[in-house]
């Protein structure tokens, strides 16, 4: 009984799901999310769209759990992977070599470009961050370390130091000292700060949690120039932006420069099992420190047997569809549709901004996050804004979306949009006022606001007949 | 027979060259000093194979992890369905399959360890139990003991202590490490800025060290009178290895943050959680989403950790360990005082148990010799003079005599 998962949920049975979450995990969480209509009971995972357990209706995934379904959801050749790999496979032991770890990595390193040809197997983003740094620290003797603002590279005790926005930091404080937070895109603060005490620059070519802010090709081929100057470490974090999500396979292709360092996870793992990696360059300090040093970053979760074969069956699945090609062909198209929708509403959009399937809307104001999440949620559009940036809402679909999928998507958006323009009218003037602006950007406010809505909405729908039949 | 043999001789061979080049040699030396020089391939219950097809007796289960055996049944029947049922999740959304996982571990956790965080690594667990302990308390320090391995992420390498940790610069600070099992120093040291005193309450990888039953509790005792927070580090002892669920119980001291391992999913799934009380979950309901991984949780997972927890209470194999521990615990010390110039001393508890030699290169060769008997050890990895004995849970007496007389052998070749 305990192991049995609902295929569809009755809303008493989502309440007991929900009480369960909050008894156990978080109450804040449960209605953080139900405050955005994020509160959604995933089912019938497909492509790039998941059903709701409880309405039945189907959602665009336009998260992809901060982009890793970049194999589509519900993958028959990935799923058939692991099912068989089952038979003969489990983590394996940590420490010892299998074929499986050997092969996925000698795989990956050849679809990595230039001499990023050695590997460190990890288990999530995060520990492959805490591998990079450590790998950067450790090769040049040095310790500080150059990160952006708004920067996101996870929560453990290295990637945390090197995050980019305050509040994920200063409950836990103090954190590692040396880590240098400048603005994203700014190549003179880099160079201010360049020196002999800097074991490395760590950025992502676009910025995921930070609102997808794009890096800029002066700014990368700058950042080369100022690393190489000074025997600084350039650290590229894939985590989000690999695996064909910017229309090519890594990020780092659009700028035609390669990092010392490059560290991946998320959609290695096809949605399925964990997986991660740091790769580096066969080069000099990094090659002569690992090789007195094998043992500098352990992981007993990464680079296990299971994970390796599922790995390597989603490196096969990308090169063999060339799926970076779709992704910037319906990007470009997806794009051009969310500029159309920009010109439209410039009193509260900002921009648009992202490359390939990586693709955000900066909006005026930061309340609108929630409003629109919430707006999107009714028009079968799951969105969620930026950890880091909540004015910017992130697509990140999984970039095997078709391009009448996407014109699907864009029709929708602007339905939601539409909608969100009525709650425009008293808001937007309101807005102009600063205490009140403050009031409506405080999440403790939203939470509580936008969980009475529902509350309501609930309540009255209660009263009404029980609607028919499932909208696709 | 023999062209398969030596077909497979070579597919090794060219693994080997591979991953020297694409890992590197020094770790595919290390790897071959130890006797670790096969490709693993092949395992089930308390047996691994290699590429060669000979089979060990796994007295490794990759840091006590395969607590069920390898590649348990039922584990895996569950899986290969659930891959049809759910893949990874939106991960910041609660899902059923993580409300249910979670209701699973409170019921099976020994006291009020209610709640629950997930994650996929020992380390980040534990990085999360030092976040939780440093925001609930709203205060700095964290207090570890010496001799202590928590993981290779930022605050739980901070608290560890290993060689090499200096070449990572400045790690987090106010962190200060006592004796363990030091009262005095536990007193002078544990106080009003104290927000965790971190441990393992045994320590695994140094020859399974533990402290004096008093110490646990006079630990507890300071930490309640300060508002500190004890978080004990269960990755190894956990699930049953030592003859209970977890050891904690045996000394009769709960901890308010307790970090479990792989051991979880008995190895099938990489999934580790940060396990606590009720009272500490607060914080995570006033921080919505503060510490988050995007693999923790995953819901694919906890279908298949559901079904590991389900074979725990069936086959309660503390139960097993215990008996079996007990025996072997009597054996190998007898063995020990026969052997006095190769064996310092015996520790342990049930089926996680410790042998100390004399010199770190005598375990290395021991550790050599005993894959070569049909035997898979490996060295602790703080005090590298010991060689640690952590077989499946399920073990038959048959398999332990084969694992002693298989030691015994090992002790004579060296």
């Amino acid at each position: 009984m305990a192991e049995r998962v609902s295929v569809t949920m009755d809303k008493q049975e989502r309440d007991y799901v929900q009480h369960l979450f909050g008894k156990h995990v978080s109450w804040g969480q449960v209605r953080y999310l139900r405050c955005a209509h994020l509160d959604v009971y995933e089912r019938a995972r497909k492509g790039c769209t998941f059903s709701d357990a409880v309405s039945g209706e189907r959602f665009y995934d336009c998260f992809s759990s901060a982009g890793c379904f970049n194999v589509g959801r519900g993958n028959s050749v990935i799923m058939d992977t692991l099912r068989d790999a089952l038979d003969g496979y489990d983590m394996g032991s940590y420490g010892i070599l299998s074929e499986a770890k050997v092969n996925f990595a000698r795989k990956l390193v050849s679809l990595c470009p230039g001499d990023l040809n050695k590997v460190v197997l990890c288990a999530t983003g995060a520990d492959a961050c805490a591998g990079a740094i450590k790998l950067a620290k450790g090769a040049t003797g040095r310790n500080d370390v150059i990160t952006m603002n708004k920067a996101y590279h996870g929560h453990e005790g290295f990637s945390l130091s090197a995050n980019g926005k305050d509040y994920y930091k200063e409950l836990f404080l103090p954190l590692m000292p040396g880590f240098h937070v400048v603005d994203f895109n700014d190549l003179e603060a880099v160079r201010r700060l360049a020196g002999p005490n800097i074991a490395a620059v760590v950025l992502e070519p676009v910025q995921g949690e930070g609102g997808i802010h794009v890096a800029t090709k002066e700014y990368i081929t700058g950042l080369r120039k100022i690393c190489d100057e000074h025997g600084i470490m350039l650290i590229f974090d894939e985590v989000q932006t690999g695996f064909g999500r910017t229309g090519t396979l890594w990020a780092m292709e659009h700028y035609g420069v390669i990092p010392d360092i490059m560290f991946t996870a998320k959609s290695i793992s096809g949605g399925l099992y964990p997986n991660g990696a740091v790769v580096y360059r066969e080069v000099e300090p990094l090659v002569g420190y690992v090789e007195a040093n094998p043992q500098f970053h352990t992981s007993h979760s990464g680079g296990t047997d299971l994970g390796c074969i599922v790995s390597s069956a989603v490196l096969d699945y990308l090169v063999e569809n060339r799926v970076w090609e779709n992704a910037a062909a319906v990007g470009k198209r997806f794009k051009e549709g969310l500029n159309e929708i920009w010109e439209a509403n410039r009193d509260c959009v900002k921009e648009v901004r992202g490359l390939g399937l990586m693709i955000g809307i900066e909006y005026k104001y930061e309340f609108l996050g929630a409003l629109m999440a919430d707006c999107l949620a009714r028009q079968g559009v799951w969105a969620a804004y930026s950890g880091n940036a909540p004015q910017v809402m992130r697509f990140q679909i999984p970039i095997t979306a078709s391009l009448d999928e996407v014109d699907d998507l864009l029709r929708r958006i602007r339905a939601a949009v539409k909608a969100m323009r009525w709650y425009l009218i008293p808001l937007l003037p309101l807005a102009r006022v600063p205490l009140i602006r403050m009031i409506l950007d405080n999440i403790h406010v939203q939470i509580i606001a936008f969980n009475l809505v529902r509350d309501v909405e609930e309540f009255v729908l209660g009263f009404l007949p029980k609607k028919q039949g499932v909208r696709s | 027979m023999k062209k398969t043999a030596s077909k497979n001789a070579v597919r090794r061979e060219d693994a080997f060259r591979d991953a020297a080049k694409v890992f590197s040699s020094s770790y595919v030396n290390m790897v071959q000093a130890k006797g670790h020089d096969f490709l693993e391939q092949g395992y089930t219950g308390s047996l691994v194979s290699d590429s060669e097809g000979n089979r060990l007796l796994d007295c490794y289960t990759s840091g006590a992890v395969f607590n069920l055996g390898r590649k348990n049944t039922a584990i895996i029947e569950r899986f290969k369905r659930a891959i049809y049922e759910t893949d990874q999740g939106n991960f910041v959304m609660p899902s059923q399959e993580k409300a249910l996982l979670a209701r699973r571990i409170a019921e099976f956790m020994p006291g009020n360890l209610d709640c629950v965080l997930f994650g996929v690594t020992r380390g980040e667990s534990m990085d999360a139990a030092c976040k939780l302990a440093r925001g609930f308390t709203a205060r700095p320090e964290l207090i570890t003991v010496d001799g202590g391995r928590y993981g290779e992420s930022g605050f739980a390498l901070s608290l560890t202590e290993r060689p090499g940790k200096e070449q990572f610069g400045k790690l987090i600070q106010a962190v200060k490490v006592i004796p363990f099992g030091d009262v005095e120093a536990a007193r002078s040291t544990i106080g009003n800025r104290t927000a965790a005193v971190v441990m393992e309450p045994v320590q695994a990888e140094n020859h399974c060290r533990t402290a004096d039953a008093g110490y646990y509790a006079r630990v507890k005792a300071l930490c309640e009178s300060t508002g500190a927070k004890l978080v004990f580090d269960e990755t190894q002892s956990g699930f049953g290895r030592t003859g209970t669920r977890f050891f904690f119980e045996q000394t009769g001291v709960q901890p308010d943050i307790l970090i479990v391992g792989e051991a979880i999913t008995s190895g099938m799934f990489p999934m580790t959680a940060m396990v606590f009380t009720p009272e500490l979950k607060h914080f995570f309901d006033i921080h919505p989403l503060i510490h988050l991984c995007t693999f923790g949780g995953h819901d694919l997972g906890c279908l298949v950790a559901m079904t590991a927890l389900d074979e725990y209470d069936r086959l309660e194999p503390w139960k097993n360990a215990a008996r079996i521990g007990d025996r072997m615990v009597g054996e190998l010390s007898a063995l020990a005082e026969k052997n006095g110039s190769k064996i310092v001393s015996i520790a342990g508890k049930g089926l996680l148990l410790s042998i100390k030699l004399a010199a770190e290169d005598l375990a290395r060769r021991f550790c050599a010799a005993a894959r070569a008997g049909g035997l898979l050890v490996n060295i602790g990895e703080t005090d590298r003079t010991t060689i640690l004995i952590r077989p499946s849970l399920l073990i038959s007496d048959e398999d332990a005599t084969e694992i002693f007389n298989a030691i015994t052998r090992t002790l004579e070749a060296v």
